[in-house]
C-alpha cells in the first residue's frame, strides 16, 4: 500500500516535471515565434515606410516648371535653331561628361552653322547622371543653369561656353553658383539679377530631374547620344565615323530637295521666340 | 600508436567545442553582427538620397518590369536600414541572418545574370548604379564582395548566440 502510494507520488511528480517541461519549451518556442514575428515586421513595415517616403520625395517626372521655350509632351526638350528646318538632330548629354565636352568642341561650330543656315534644328536633352556615380551636383547644377540660359534667350551661347570650359569629371567646379556665373559673363546680356537669382536657386532642379527620369527610361546608356532624324550618328553613322565634313554631309543628304527653315535674325539663338508648337519627335528616317 | 590518433582528436574535439560555442566564439559573433549591421546600413543610407537615382540602378539589370522598379528602389534601402538596427540590437539574429543571406544571394544572381548577358551596370550596392563604360563594370570584385559578406551571415545563420543582444537578454528573461 505505502510502497504504491509512493510509486503513484513519484509518477505524479514526474508527471508535473514533464508537464513543466513542456509548458517551458513552450514558452520558449512561443518567444521565439514572437521574435521571428516581429523581425518579419519590422522589415515589412521598414519597406513600406520606405516605398511610401520616397514616392513623396521624388521629384515628378512631369515638371511643374519649364524653361521658356522648352517643347515636348512634358517640356523637357531645350531646341535651338529654326523648328521648321527639314533636318533634326537629337542631342542628350551631360555638363559634367568629358565625351560631350570632346564632341562639343569639335562639333559646336558646325552644328551652330548647320542651325544658322537654316539646315537644322537641334533638341537638347540636358541629363545629368555623372552626379551619380561621381557624386556632386555639377552636373544638375549645371543643367539648371542652362534651363535658366534659355529662359534669358542665351541657350546656345552658354551651352557652347561651358563645355569650351568644361572641368575635369572628376572636379565638381560646376557645382559652385560661383563659377556658372562667372563663366555665363562671357555671354552678352545673359548675366543678369534674375538669371543670377535662378542659378542660385535653383529655379529649375525639378525639371533637370525630369528631364534625366526620362532619359533613364530610353534605352541610351551613355552621352553624348546623338541622333540625326532619329538615328544614331555618334560616333558612327552606319559604317560612316562622324567628322564635321560628314554631319554637313549627312545633313544635306538629308534635307535634299526640302526647303530650309526660316533663320532668325543675326547670330543669337532664336529659340525662345520659336513658340510655334512643335513636337519634338524626330520624323522617322 | 592506433590508440593515441583515435584519441587526439576526441581530445580536440570538446576543447573546440568549447572554444567555438564559448564566450570567445559569442564575442567573436557580436563583432560579426555588427560588421555586417554596418555593410547593410551603409548600403541602406547611401541609396536613400536620391529615389531617381535608386530606381535607376535597379532599372539597369533589366531584370524586373518597369512598375516593379520603383517600388524595388524605393523599398530595399529602408529595408537594409531596418536590417542593420536588427542586428545592431540583436533581435531574431538567426531570422536577420537568414533574411541577408537571402539578400545576398539574390544581389549575386542579379550581378551574375548582368555579367552573363553582357551588359555594363554598376552593381549600384552602396549607392551609383546605372550604366556604365564596358571598361568600368567591376561584376568579379563585386560579386566576391558580397560572398564576403555571405559568410558573415551564415556565421551567425549557425551561431546566432552573440553578445550584447536583445536575443539573448530575452533568453534570461
Amino acid at each position: 500500500m505505502s510502497e504504491k502510494n509512493r510509486e503513484g507520488k513519484r509518477n505524479a511528480r514526474e508527471k508535473m516535471q514533464e508537464v513543466r517541461a513542456a509548458e517551458e519549451a513552450r514558452t520558449r518556442r512561443n518567444k521565439k515565434l514572437g521574435v521571428v514575428g516581429v523581425v518579419a515586421a519590422v522589415i515589412a513595415v521598414a519597406a513600406v515606410v520606405g516605398v511610401v517616403v520616397q514616392n513623396q520625395r521624388s521629384k515628378p517626372e512631369t515638371p511643374t516648371a519649364a524653361p521658356v521655350g522648352t517643347i515636348g509632351d512634358k517640356n523637357l526638350v531645350i531646341p535651338s535653331g529654326p523648328a521648321n528646318a527639314p533636318s533634326v538632330l537629337t542631342v542628350y548629354e551631360d555638363p559634367r561628361c568629358p565625351a560631350c565636352g570632346a564632341f562639343e568642341r569639335t562639333y559646336a561650330p558646325t552644328v551652330d552653322q548647320l542651325e544658322d543656315q537654316g539646315k537644322l534644328y537641334v533638341n537638347y536633352h540636358i541629363v545629368s547622371f555623372i552626379d551619380r556615380s561621381l557624386s556632386g551636383k555639377g552636373s544638375k547644377s549645371g543643367a539648371n543653369a542652362l534651363g535658366c540660359a534659355q529662359d534669358a534667350g542665351h541657350f546656345r551661347d552658354l551651352h557652347d561656353v561651358l563645355y569650351r570650359n568644361q572641368p575635369e569629371e572628376t572636379s565638381d567646379a560646376f557645382g559652385g553658383s560661383a563659377t556658372l556665373i562667372g563663366l555665363a559673363k562671357q555671354v552678352n546680356g545673359l548675366d543678369t539679377p534674375a538669371f543670377e537669382a535662378c542659378v542660385k536657386d535653383n529655379k529649375y532642379g525639378g525639371w533637370v530631374s525630369s528631364v534625366q527620369q526620362d532619359f533613364d527610361k530610353t534605352s541610351y546608356k551613355s552621352t553624348p547620344t546623338v541622333l540625326l532624324n532619329g538615328k544614331p550618328v555618334y560616333p558612327k553613322n552606319g559604317e560612316e565615323q562622324i567628322t564635321p565634313e560628314n554631319l554637313v554631309k549627312w545633313v544635306d543628304a538629308a534635307n535634299q530637295g526640302k526647303p530650309l527653315g526660316t533663320t532668325g535674325p543675326g547670330k543669337e539663338s532664336p529659340a525662345p521666340t520659336t513658340t510655334a508648337p512643335v513636337s519634338n519627335t524626330p520624323p522617322s528616317p | 600508436m592506433a590508440s593515441q590518433t583515435v584519441e587526439s582528436p576526441a581530445g580536440i574535439g570538446p576543447a573546440l567545442r568549447r572554444v567555438v560555442d564559448g564566450p570567445a566564439a559569442e564575442w567573436a559573433g557580436l563583432a560579426v553582427r555588427l560588421a555586417l549591421a554596418a555593410v547593410w546600413g551603409w548600403a541602406g543610407l547611401a541609396k536613400i538620397s536620391d529615389p531617381a537615382e535608386a530606381a535607376q540602378a535597379v532599372r539597369a539589370y533589366e531584370i524586373l518590369p518597369e512598375s516593379l522598379v520603383k517600388p524595388v528602389g524605393y523599398g530595399l534601402p529602408f529595408l537594409e536600414v531596418a536590417v542593420a538596427l536588427l542586428l545592431v540590437i540583436g533581435l531574431g539574429v538567426r531570422a536577420v541572418a537568414v533574411v541577408s543571406a537571402v539578400l545576398l544571394l539574390t544581389f549575386i544572381g542579379g550581378i551574375s545574370s548582368a555579367w552573363a548577358r553582357g551588359i555594363s551596370i554598376d552593381c549600384g550596392c552602396f549607392g551609383g548604379g546605372g550604366a556604365v563604360d564596358a571598361s568600368k563594370t567591376e561584376y568579379l570584385q563585386e560579386i566576391l564582395r558580397d560572398c564576403g559578406f555571405l559568410l558573415l551571415a551564415a556565421w551567425l545563420v549557425f551561431r546566432p548566440r552573440t553578445k550584447l543582444s536583445a536575443d539573448a537578454w530575452l533568453a534570461a528573461a
